[in-house]
């Protein structure tokens, strides 16, 4: 299948929300890094518990070990567009706080338990948060149909809800994951040189996803 | 002149038309240079990438910021990414202007698109070569199906296209090695479509250039290690490239100079003997312009840029170019109008997977204004999809976070189907390439203005091609099927053609029969420039053909003494 036609098919099977993929579309802002805009090693530290939490160790490596909370850093600091940028930043902070408020301390500080009801509870606000974007976001798109559709009109310049700062950590963390040489070793079938295809192969449940070298 | 700047034949261009131009040119004979406007790239060697894992690239094969800023046009599609972003040409370095919208994705190395091209390969069908006469579309073709017929065979032998004989006459079959598999679920769909529609309609393998089985003229081959990293440059040369294929054939004759960084400019024209006497090239590293001559020049530098040096040629008899005398030089663009298809779930199949990376997915033939069927447009459209089990970038709705979710995700997700149609474009005089004058690029050239739009009869088909497959899949049991129509802007389709169409009559055509340009007889145009229309199925394996055909014509005519 060609590339473009998976780009299609990922889009139709999404509704149009690649997952960790939207550095594919995202427009281009600045990529300067504003103030504020920089990792420390401390917050690679922090994204990692958080990754972790995410996608603890099992069976398969967890995603501290598959250094996601590097790769976060990377995507966010060169594929994100300022806005995106922006949330991130401002939703590390956010995220430590609202765990403050849950837990009486921040999220370096939690039990594993208590990081996992917290990151629930985001799950649970960021799903919800991102009907309404995408409700928003339907309105801007037919907004900017209808007005470029006409010729003489001025170009519309849609609007962007923000991204919820969970729902980025989470789709960072499941590409990174899945990306890295730890994860994809141990929690997939990794099959870089197949030699051959089989298209009636049979499967049993638990058996886990053949991946490829790209 | 110097010994080393005089040739038999100079081909201009590296892809997949320039490769083949090289190789029938030289095994006939010809003492040959091919010209590169890019960069060496060296099989195997240079394919820096073809082994490189996804956590090797710093972003995971995606698309900065950076790489936005700095290709305005590539990133509008798929090309702008990290994992083969050095084989796509700089918009910066060769920018191209827009009266409107065009998406014009090159390659400017030794290859050229030979090395990225989706390897779909399909004939043309006989109804392809007529229906522009039938219609009264534009200007017949000069040639019907026969011509070409036993030279699809001749190209398939060597270039080694995979897939399964059906018999089907909107989709003529090749010469095939052993058709890669549909997929369990593809093959059920086939089947139900097949009973439902009562043989009207088909889903076949889609036909690639893939090596499934040894080609014995093309022996440096291996077969296909369904790896998914076609597009890097395969190190088992499994898919036919000028690099994998063509350019070691025509290495072999000991008759072939090859010139990379060589930016042919014009054609030379001499105007006592009205025949052309070489090419005039820019040195893309020194700027220092050359001179090479040759009794037959075969322009094959993709479809625009062919165009293109033609219009800078002997502008001092035709102010438009070499080849303009018809008016219709730059011309009649076309592509194949796409990004618009349905997809849906498949119920069961929990106990089937598959197993390696297959680099094609099915293909189901034009059904639509043919055998009897009549729309309120003309010509047609073929899909292009796949079946699959969702990867680890699904969404589960019912989990959260955690160990559930990551074991989840390890494990293949529901089976779907989805496919995107490809719809024929008609040759509109009024869609053209100009030279635009007033922007140059890095070489002070000219560059070209596009002003190519897709019209009524293709908004009409694009109905179609959306509702017919919800039809389908709903037809064949696909449970929620979804239909989807994202912008498309002409050119994304990457099978840019016409502006230099061949016809029967010099009055409205810049090419004969036999490729030649009617104003200048032994200059040869074999690629995408050359098409009278477009029919709706990828076009590469129709210029192979045409190019070996026409370089067959040229070496007869020069041993005959008429060029």
């Amino acid at each position: 299948m060609n590339r473009r036609e998976l780009i299609q098919m990922i889009a139709v099977v999404t509704g149009g929300v690649v997952i960790g993929g939207e550095f594919l579309v995202a427009g281009c802002k600045s990529p300067d890094a504003g103030p504020g805009m920089t990792f420390t090693e401390n917050d690679i530290a922090f994204l990692d518990e958080v990754a972790e939490t995410i996608f603890p160790k099992t069976t398969s490596v967890g995603a501290k070990e598959a250094k996601v909370g590097q790769y976060m850093t990377v995507m966010v600091n060169d594929c994100y567009d300022e806005q995106d940028q922006k949330a991130f930043h401002t939703g590390m902070k956010t995220l430590d706080d609202a765990c403050q408020k849950m837990h009486g301390h921040g999220f370096m500080k939690a039990t594993p338990e208590q990081r996992k009801a917290l990151l629930v509870s985001l799950d649970t606000e960021a799903k919800e948060y991102g009907k309404k974007k995408s409700e928003f976001d339907k309105v801007e798109n037919e907004k900017e149909k209808t007005q470029n559709a006409n010729a003489n009109a001025t170009k519309y310049e849609k609007q962007r809800m923000d991204n919820h700062y969970f729902t980025q950590m989470k789709q960072l963390t499941i590409a990174g994951y899945f990306t890295s040489k730890e994860g994809r070793q141990s929690a997939t079938r990794y099959e870089p040189v197949p030699g051959k295809y089989i298209g009636d192969y049979d499967y049993k449940k638990g058996d886990k996803i053949f991946t490829s070298l790209s | 002149m110097a010994d080393n700047n005089t040739f038999d034949a100079i081909v201009v261009g590296s892809g997949i038309s320039g490769g083949w131009a090289a190789k029938e040119l030289t095994q006939r004979g010809l003492k040959t240079i091919m010209l590169e406007r890019g960069g060496e790239l060296v099989h195997i060697k240079d394919y820096e990438k073809s082994n490189r894992p996804v956590w090797e690239y710093p972003h995971r094969g995606g698309r900065t910021q950076q790489m936005i800023e700095d290709y305005p046009k590539l990133k509008r599609d798929y090309p702008l990414n990290e994992r083969n972003l050095h084989y796509w040409a700089s918009d910066k370095d060769c920018p191209y202007t827009e009266t409107k919208r065009f998406d014009w994705f090159r390659g400017y190395h030794m290859g050229g698109r030979s090395l990225m091209w989706g390897r779909q390969s399909y004939r043309w069908c006989e109804e392809d070569f007529l229906a522009n006469e039938k219609e009264g579309i534009a200007t017949p073709w000069p040639i019907n199906y026969n011509d070409i017929k036993d030279w699809y065979t001749h190209v398939e032998k060597f270039a080694g296209i995979q897939g399964s004989y059906e018999n089907l006459a909107v989709l003529p079959d090749s010469h095939f090695l052993p058709a890669m598999d549909l997929n369990i679920v593809e093959k059920d769909v086939a089947a139900r479509i097949k009973a439902h529609y009562k043989n009207q309609r088909t889903l076949i393998i889609g036909r690639t250039a893939h090596v499934t089985a040894p080609i014995p003229e093309s022996p440096e081959r291996n077969k296909c290690q369904y790896r998914d990293m076609c597009w890097n440059g395969c190190p088992y040369g499994a898919y036919f490239s000028t690099q994998s294929s063509t350019l070691p054939a025509a290495m072999k004759t000991g008759l072939l100079t090859v010139r990379p960084d060589a930016i042919v400019k014009e054609v030379i024209y001499d105007k006592e003997t009205k025949k052309a006497k070489g090419v005039r090239i820019v040195d893309a590293l020194t700027n220092e312009v050359k001179e090479y001559y040759a009794k037959v020049v075969f322009l094959c530098a993709s479809a625009f840029n062919s165009t293109w040096v033609l219009m800078n040629s002997a502008t001092d008899i035709w102010p438009d170019g070499l080849g303009s005398s018809s008016g219709e030089l730059g011309h009649n663009a076309m592509d194949h109008h796409f990004r618009v298809g349905a997809g849906g779930e498949i119920e069961g199949y929990e106990d089937k997977y598959y197993f390696g990376h297959r680099p094609t997915g099915f293909y189901i033939p034009r059904f639509r204004n043919f055998a009897g069927d009549k729309r309120d447009y003309i010509r047609g459209f073929g899909y292009q999809g796949a079946a699959s089990r969702n990867g680890w970038g699904r969404e589960v709705k019912e989990l959260s976070i955690g160990a559930e979710l990551k074991d989840a995700l390890s494990e293949p997700g529901d089976w779907r189907i989805g496919a995107t149609a490809f719809g024929e474009m008609l040759p509109y005089h009024d869609n053209t390439i100009k030279l635009n004058k007033d922007v140059k690029d890095k070489w002070g050239l000219p560059v070209l203005d596009m002003n190519v739009e897709i019209k009524d009869n293709e908004k009409k088909m694009r109905v179609d091609m959306k509702e017919d497959l919800k039809e389908m899949f709903e037809a064949a049991g696909v449970k929620n099927v979804n239909t989807f129509e994202s912008d498309y802007a002409p050119g994304m389709g990457i099978h840019e053609m016409g502006t230099a169409r061949m016809g029967r009559d010099a009055k409205n055509s810049v090419l004969n029969g036999n490729n030649q340009v009617w104003d200048c007889k032994n200059v040869f145009v074999t690629d995408g420039a050359c098409m009278t229309s477009a029919s709706c199925v990828n076009p590469s394996l129709t210029y192979m053909a045409l190019t070996a055909r026409a370089a067959a014509f040229a070496v007869d005519e020069l041993k005959k003494g008429n060029l």
